[in-house]
C-alpha cells in the first residue's frame, strides 16, 4: 500500500496502520530481563538490614493479602450468611489452602465438631455465665484472634522491635501480643493470644506460643483446636518487602499429628502508614445484649 | 475511699490470685505482675515503705541524667503504674493550699490507706484487698499536692460550658431506659480501658508498659490492653472525620520530656463529658531511675471553659503486662445492666 | 482428505472487509448497521474466504517476543453452521464451495427476514444480526466433526434419567417460576453465553439471545509470559490460563468459568477447563463434572481455528468435538455491564409469572 496524493483518507488510514504497527510492535518489545518478576517462590538470596539488636529488621507495618480467615483451607467463594441483607458485602471470596498437603489433619471425631463449628459459626450467645461458652465464630463478637490467626486476618500489623521483646500490635481490636526474648518468661495462665517466647535462628525469627485458651478457631469455616495447642511460628525476611511466615500447628488432642501453613507477610509501604485503630465491641454490642434485653436503642 | 464490687472479666481475677500466692515476694526474679502483693497484709508496713520510697526518689532526682536508647532517644522503657490516693481535684476545706508538708503528706497518705484497707462485711462481698489489689498493696506513693490538679491554681476542674450541660441532659432525655449503650462507662462495656487518656491515677488495672523503637514510643495499658501507638516523625494528624476511642497521637521530643499530643477523639467517648474536639497534650519525663512525671493538659472548648492540667507520678514496676481479655465474656456489663433494670423496675413498681 | 482441509484452510482467511477499511477505529466495528444489505454482505462474504484461502498459501505464523505463537487478537465466533448435522444432510460432512454459499445465502436471508407481527425490534436494526459483521461460510455441514456424524453422542442411560428426574425435582422443589429458577446462566447474568465453548452454533432467526448467532461473539486473545488470557465480549467473561503446568484447583473449589490450564503443541494453545460449579446451555447437557479441552491455532493471518471437546462419561458414551474457524475482527471489546440493572431478567420472569397466573386461571 502507499500513500497516495488523491486518496487523503486512504493517506490517513495508511499513517494509522503504521502507527498501529508500531505502537504493536513497541508493545511486544521484550522487558528488560533485571526488571522481570521472579518466578514463584523464588527470590534472590537476601539479608536484612539490622535493628538495633543485631538482628533482622522486622520493624514496619505488615499484611496479609490471603483469605485464610474465611477457611485456611481450599474454599470457593461463598455467599456468606444473610446474603438478603448483606449482597457482595456479606459474601466470602475464594482462596487457596495455606496448609501443608491442602486439608488438616482432624482425627475422625474432631472432623465432626468442627463440621459442627461450620453449621452453628454465626451462633452467638453471650452469657454471664462463667462456666458456658457455647458460641460460634468468637471473630464474630469481636473476641481476641489467637495465634495464628492475628497474623492473617485482613488487617496490618506492627512490630516494633527491642532486643528484650518483640511487640506485635494488630489492628485489628488492637490485640497485643508481646513476644519474649530476653529473658524468656513463663505464662501465668491461659489467654487469648497465648504466651510468646521468641530466638533467632539465623536469620529466622522462631517463636514458641503456648498457653492458648480453647475459645479461638482457625478461621471461620469452623476450624478450631484445644487448649493444648501449641505453635512454633517462623518469621524471615525475604525481601526488603516481604516475610515468609510458617507455622508448625500441634494440638494431639485435635489433630492426628502437627501440621504446617505458610504465607508471605507484606509490608506496608504508603508514605504515613499507620495502623488505624478497629475496634469493634460497639459494633457487636447489639448482636451479643439484645437478645438478651440488655441493650436498647436510643429514641432518636 | 469507696469500697466496689469486683467489676471486672473473671481472666483477670484468676491471672490476679494466681500470681498473688505467698511464694511470691519483690526480690523475685520476674515470672508474674508482682506489683501487687496479696502478702503485703499490714498497712503500717505499707505505709513506712512507701514513704521511703519516695524520699529515696527525691533524692534519686536531684544529680541525674536519663539514659538513652541506642539510637540516641531518652530512654523511657519500662513498666509504670498509674495509681494515687491524691484526689483529682483539691478538697474544699484545702482551699489555697497546693501543698502539704512532708508530716501532712504522709498523715493523708496514711488515712487513705487506713480507710482502703478497712472492709465492712455487711456491704462488700468481696474487696479487691484479698485479690492483693488494694493501691497501698502496691508502689504506690503518698503526694506532696493536695490535688491531681495543678491548673487551674485552685486545683479544681474548670466548669462545664453552657453547651455542655446541655448535651448531658439531652444524653439523658435521649436514653430514658438503662441499657449496655446508655452505661456512661466505656470500661464496663471494655470498649476502652480505664487509662484513658488522658490517665487518671485512681483505677485498678493501672499498670502499663513503656516501649521505644526508632521514630516510634508504643504505650501499653494493662487495662483492657489498650495500646497507644504514637510516631515520632512529624506526620500529620488522621483527617478530622477519623475519629477513635484512644485518639490519634504524635509525639517529639523536647530536650529528654516526650511530648504527647492526641487528637481524633471518637465522638461518642464522652470523656467527662467532653466531645470530638478535645485535645490532649501529655508530657512524660523520667526524673529518676523509679519514676515517670507525668503531666497532662486537656483542652474542649465545647465542653469545659478552660483547659486544665493534671500532674502525677509514674512509679517503676517489675514486667511484664498481661493480657486483659475484657470483652471476652463480659459477664460483669451483663449483670451491671441486669442489676439496674432491675432497680428501675422496682422504682418504677413503687411509683404506682 | 489433507487437500480438502487446506481448501477449508484457505478460504478461511480474510482481508479487511472494503467497507470497514475507511472508518478510524472507534468501536467494535465488527458489527456495522450501515450493512443493511444481505446481497452485498453475502457476496463480501464469499469474497472475504477467497481471500483469505489465497492468503493462508505461503504464510508463516508470527511469535511473541517471547516466543510463543501468536494468537493475540480480537475474534468473531459467530457462525450460522448448526452445532448438529440437520438430519437431511446425513453423510454428508462437507459443501461444496457453491453449496456452502448457497447454505450462508439461506441462513442470511433468513436471518435479515423480520416478522413484524411478532418482533417488535430485530438484531438487524442494531447491526447486530450475523451477516453485518465479517460472519464467513463454511464448507463444514456441522460443527460437530465427531463423531462422525456430526451429531450428539447418545446420551448416556445414567443422563437420561438425571435429565428426566432433574426437571420434575426442579419444579417440586420450586413449582413457582423466579429468577433461581431460570436455568439459563446468561439470563441471570451469572455468566455470558459463551462462557465454556465459546461457539455455539448458529440458529439462524433465532429470537433467544443464547441462540442468535451473532449477538455479542467477539472475543480477544491476549498473552503474556506464562499466559494466555481469553475474555469473552458477552458478560466480558475472561479466563485466566497458566502456561506453567501448575495443576488445577481442588476439587471442592469450583469456578462458574472453569479452571484452565494450558499448554503448547506445536503451534496449537491447548487449554483444558475443569472445575465447573454448573455448567451452561451450550453444554449442552453435561455436568459440572465435565472436562472442556479446547485448541487454538491459526491458519492464516486472519483465521484462529478453534476446537472443543466435552468430555462428561456421566451425559455422553464418548467425548464429542467441533471445530470453526474464525474470523479477525478489529478491536476493541466493549465493557459488557449485563448485571447492572438487568431489567431483562425482571421482565423475563415477570412475564412468565404472568403467564403461569393466566395458566392457574384457566384451570379454574
Amino acid at each position: 500500500m502507499e500513500l497516495n496524493p488523491k486518496y487523503p483518507m486512504h493517506n490517513r488510514i495508511i499513517r494509522v496502520m503504521i502507527a498501529a504497527a508500531a505502537l504493536v510492535a513497541l508493545s511486544l518489545a521484550p522487558t528488560p530481563a533485571a526488571a522481570q518478576a521472579p518466578a514463584a517462590g523464588l527470590f534472590p538470596a537476601y539479608t536484612a538490614p539490622r535493628a538495633i539488636d543485631g538482628k533482622p529488621n522486622l520493624n514496619g507495618i505488615w499484611q496479609a493479602f490471603i483469605t485464610a480467615n474465611w477457611d485456611v483451607e481450599a474454599h470457593p467463594a461463598q455467599p456468606g450468611p444473610h446474603p438478603e441483607i448483606m449482597g457482595v458485602w456479606g459474601a466470602g471470596p475464594g482462596g487457596q489452602s495455606i496448609v501443608e498437603g491442602g486439608v488438616i489433619p482432624y482425627k475422625p471425631e474432631a472432623l465432626a465438631k468442627k463440621k459442627e463449628n461450620l453449621e452453628k459459626r454465626t451462633a452467638v450467645k453471650a452469657t454471664n455465665d462463667p462456666h458456658r461458652y457455647d458460641t460460634g465464630d468468637p471473630e464474630l463478637q469481636c473476641y481476641r484472634p489467637g495465634v495464628p490467626r492475628a497474623n492473617y486476618m485482613p488487617f496490618p500489623f506492627q512490630i516494633f522491635q527491642t532486643p528484650s521483646e518483640i511487640l506485635m500490635v494488630y489492628e485489628y481490636k488492637g490485640a497485643v501480643r508481646t513476644i519474649y526474648m530476653d529473658p524468656h518468661r513463663e505464662a501465668p495462665t491461659d489467654s487469648w493470644m497465648g504466651w510468646s517466647n521468641g530466638h533467632w535462628e539465623g536469620d529466622t525469627l522462631v517463636v514458641d506460643v503456648t498457653a492458648l485458651n480453647d475459645h479461638t478457631w482457625f478461621d471461620r469455616a469452623g476450624n478450631y483446636h484445644s487448649d493444648a495447642l501449641h505453635i512454633v511460628e517462623r518469621y524471615t525476611p525475604i525481601s526488603p518487602y516481604h516475610l515468609k511466615y510458617e507455622a508448625t500447628i500441634e494440638d494431639p488432642t485435635v489433630f492426628t499429628r502437627p501440621w504446617k501453613i505458610s504465607f508471605p507477610l507484606y509490608r506496608r509501604v504508603e508514605e504515613n502508614v499507620q495502623l488505624v485503630e478497629f475496634n469493634c465491641v460497639p459494633f457487636v454490642e447489639e448482636l451479643m445484649y439484645a437478645p438478651l434485653g440488655l441493650y436498647k436503642p436510643p429514641s432518636r | 475511699m469507696r469500697k466496689q464490687t469486683v467489676e471486672v472479666s473473671s481472666a483477670l481475677v484468676l491471672m490476679m490470685v494466681w500470681l498473688c500466692a505467698p511464694v511470691l515476694v519483690r526480690a523475685q526474679a520476674p515470672s508474674g505482675t508482682t506489683t501487687f502483693k496479696a502478702t503485703v497484709t499490714d498497712t503500717e508496713t505499707a505505709i513506712k515503705e512507701a514513704a521511703e520510697e519516695a524520699k529515696a526518689a527525691a533524692a534519686a532526682a536531684s544529680n541525674w541524667t536519663p539514659p538513652r536508647t541506642p539510637w540516641g532517644d531518652p530512654d523511657l522503657q519500662g513498666f509504670y503504674l498509674s495509681l494515687s490516693y491524691t484526689p483529682l481535684e483539691r478538697p474544699p476545706e484545702l482551699a489555697g493550699k497546693a501543698f502539704y508538708t512532708e508530716a501532712e503528706a504522709l498523715a493523708a497518705f496514711r488515712k487513705a490507706v487506713e480507710e482502703d484497707a478497712e472492709v465492712d462485711p455487711r456491704t462488700v462481698h468481696y474487696d479487691w484487698k484479698e485479690y492483693g489489689m488494694d493501691a497501698w498493696q502496691s508502689p504506690v506513693r503518698p503526694n506532696l499536692r493536695t490535688s491531681l490538679v495543678v491548673d487551674p491554681p485552685d486545683g479544681r476542674i474548670p466548669a462545664l460550658t453552657p453547651e455542655a450541660q446541655k448535651r448531658r441532659a439531652a444524653a439523658r432525655e435521649r436514653n430514658p431506659q438503662v441499657s449496655v449503650q446508655t452505661l456512661d462507662n466505656l470500661y464496663t462495656r471494655c470498649i476502652t480501658g480505664n487509662q484513658g487518656p488522658p490517665r487518671l491515677p485512681f483505677n485498678h488495672d493501672s499498670e502499663s508498659q513503656i516501649l521505644q523503637t526508632p521514630g516510634y514510643v508504643v504505650l501499653i495499658l494493662q487495662s483492657n490492653n489498650d495500646v497507644r501507638i504514637i510516631p515520632l516523625d512529624g506526620r500529620p494528624h488522621l483527617p478530622q472525620n477519623v475519629g477513635l476511642w484512644l485518639g490519634d497521637a504524635r509525639g517529639h521530643w523536647e530536650g529528654n520530656t516526650l511530648v504527647v499530643e492526641t487528637t481524633n477523639f471518637h465522638y461518642q467517648r464522652n470523656w467527662r463529658g467532653s466531645t470530638d474536639g478535645m485535645k490532649l497534650t501529655e508530657r512524660f519525663t523520667l526524673v529518676d531511675p523509679k519514676t515517670i512525671r507525668y503531666e497532662f493538659t486537656v483542652g474542649d472548648p465545647a465542653t469545659w471553659v478552660r483547659p486544665w492540667s493534671v500532674e502525677s507520678v509514674l512509679p517503676r514496676i517489675e514486667p511484664p503486662l498481661y493480657e486483659f481479655a475484657c470483652h471476652e465474656q463480659n459477664y460483669g456489663l451483663m449483670n451491671v445492666v441486669k442489676g439496674a433494670q432491675a432497680r428501675e423496675a422496682e422504682a418504677a413498681a413503687r411509683k404506682k | 482428505m489433507r487437500n480438502r482441509v487446506l481448501a477449508l484452510l484457505a478460504a478461511a482467511v480474510i482481508l479487511c472487509v472494503p467497507v470497514l477499511m475507511a472508518q478510524a477505529p472507534s468501536g467494535t466495528k465488527a458489527f456495522d448497521p450501515k450493512a443493511v444489505d444481505p446481497e452485498t454482505a453475502i457476496k463480501a462474504a464469499a469474497e472475504a474466504a477467497k481471500a483469505a484461502a489465497a492468503a493462508a498459501a505461503n504464510w508463516t505464523p508470527p511469535r511473541t517476543a517471547w516466543g510463543d505463537p501468536n494468537l493475540q487478537g480480537y475474534w468473531l465466533t459467530a457462525t450460522y453452521t448448526p452445532l448438529q448435522r440437520p438430519p437431511e444432510l446425513a453423510g454428508k460432512a462437507f459443501y461444496t464451495e457453491e453449496e456452502a454459499l448457497a447454505a450462508f445465502k439461506k441462513a442470511v436471508e433468513s436471518d435479515a427476514e423480520v416478522d413484524p407481527r411478532t418482533v417488535h425490534y430485530d438484531w438487524k436494526e442494531y447491526g447486530m444480526d450475523a451477516w453485518q459483521s465479517p460472519v464467513r461460510p463454511n464448507r463444514r455441514t456441522s460443527l460437530i466433526f465427531d463423531p462422525e456424524n456430526g451429531r450428539l453422542p447418545a446420551l448416556t442411560p445414567e443422563a437420561q434419567k438425571r435429565q428426566a428426574d432433574g426437571r420434575a425435582a426442579a419444579r417440586a422443589r420450586n413449582p413457582q417460576v423466579g429468577v433461581q429458577t431460570l436455568n439459563n446462566w446468561y439470563t441471570r447474568c451469572i455468566t455470558g453465553n459463551n462462557a465454556g465453548p465459546m461457539t455455539r452454533g448458529g440458529n439462524p432467526g433465532s429470537d433467544s439471545a443464547a441462540g442468535a448467532a451473532g449477538v455479542t461473539a467477539e472475543a480477544q486473545i491476549f498473552q503474556a509470559p506464562g499466559y494466555a488470557v481469553l475474555i469473552m465480549q458477552s458478560n466480558s467473561d475472561a479466563r485466566i490460563i497458566p502456561l506453567d503446568g501448575r495443576p488445577h484447583l481442588p476439587s471442592n473449589v469450583r469456578n462458574w468459568l472453569g479452571d484452565s490450564r494450558g499448554h503448547w503443541e506445536g503451534n496449537t494453545l491447548v487449554v483444558e477447563t475443569t472445575n465447573f460449579i454448573a455448567p451452561g446451555t451450550n453444554f449442552l447437557g453435561g455436568t459440572a463434572r465435565t472436562k472442556l479441552t479446547e485448541r487454538f491455532a491459526l491458519v492464516g493471518p486472519n483465521t484462529l481455528r478453534y476446537e472443543f471437546t466435552l468430555d462428561d462419561p456421566a451425559t455422553w458414551a464418548q467425548p464429542w468435538s467441533a471445530e470453526t474457524l474464525i474470523p479477525r475482527i478489529d478491536p476493541p471489546l466493549y465493557e459488557f455491564a449485563c448485571h447492572e440493572q438487568n431489567y431483562g431478567l425482571m421482565n423475563v420472569v415477570k412475564g412468565a409469572q404472568t403467564r403461569e397466573a393466566e395458566a392457574e386461571a384457566k384451570k379454574k
